[in-house]
């Protein structure tokens, strides 16, 4: 093998290995987000989210969210007394957005006003709390 | 030979520990820490003592401005607007986390060392408010500023 040749298959191989370890950035877009508070909501079954960028969330039965708004794709909760994240390349602090048809159906990122669209939309369980 | 293998480990070790935070322990500075003004929130910054990656103490950016460095086993807090903000970190790659501030409220920010190509990567992460809280509490104020 030549030098050249040898070489070039070292900076592939750095290539690759540097490609392989760069997760992908979390796909989001604008989204027009109307402050709305609203009621408490418990889910009343676990749901577990993979995301496009290969990463997984875990959404505890048992956990609380709070109404804080509406985006054009459904109505926005945060979370009450912690935080919840996505991660691709980046982290990011992240609402749920479920539709009306109690569909989680992706994120608001309220650090940056964008929406992160899920893939498939997951049915959530839940109940309103008094 | 012995000797001289004690002396340089000796030396490396006073070098690791140089670098990691020396400053109070949460308790004894704590009561200068100010109420929040009431249009602000607080952003507290923290890593934890582990010995692994202690060498990579990189800067800590909020919306691109310096407000101080990943140390091993310290904390510093900034004051800022309700507002949405961006703390990033760079080594051989840049890491941000992206968040909401309310005014009134205090986020925790942990950063912690993974592994990277060249060079760890700080990875900075939001932390459970509670959690975030206990782990300052065990830590040691820095002033914000990195090692220069």
């Amino acid at each position: 093998m030549s030098i050249r040749s040898a070489a070039a298959a070292a900076v592939s191989m750095v290539l690759a290995i540097t490609l392989a370890g760069c997760a992908a950035s979390v796909d989001s877009a604008p989204v027009v987000f109307v402050s709305a508070p609203g009621a408490d909501i418990t889910l009343t079954q676990a749901a577990e989210v993979a995301l496009a960028t290969r990463y997984t969330r875990s959404l505890p039965q048992g956990s609380k969210w709070r109404k804080t708004g509406t985006v054009p794709q459904g109505s926005v909760y945060r979370p009450i007394d912690t935080v919840f994240t996505i991660e691709g390349r980046n982290v990011h602090e992240a609402y749920l957005v479920i539709s009306a048809q109690r569909q989680l159906v992706g994120f608001y990122l309220p650090g940056e006003s964008r929406l992160s669209p899920l893939l498939a939309p997951i049915p959530l369980s839940y109940k309103e709390l008094p | 030979m012995k000797r001289r293998f004690a002396l340089a480990a000796l030396i490396s070790t006073a070098a690791l520990f140089a670098g990691c935070a020396s400053g109070p322990k949460y308790a004894e500075m704590s009561k200068s820490i100010p109420p929040l003004k009431a249009d602000q929130g607080r952003i507290y910054f923290f890593r934890s003592g582990s010995m692994v990656g202690a060498a990579v103490q990189p800067e800590i950016r909020l919306n691109g401005t310096v407000v101080g460095a990943s140390k091993p086993g310290g904390f510093f807090y900034v004051d800022r607007p309700a507002g949405n903000y961006v703390a990033a970190t760079a080594t051989e790659t840049e890491k941000t986390l992206s968040f909401a501030l309310a005014a009134g409220e205090t986020k925790y920010v942990r950063s912690s060392p993974s592994i990277g190509l060249l060079v760890g990567r700080i990875v900075l992460e939001l932390e459970d408010p509670k959690k975030g809280q206990d782990e300052v509490e065990t830590l040691s104020f820095t002033d914000g500023l990195p090692a220069k």
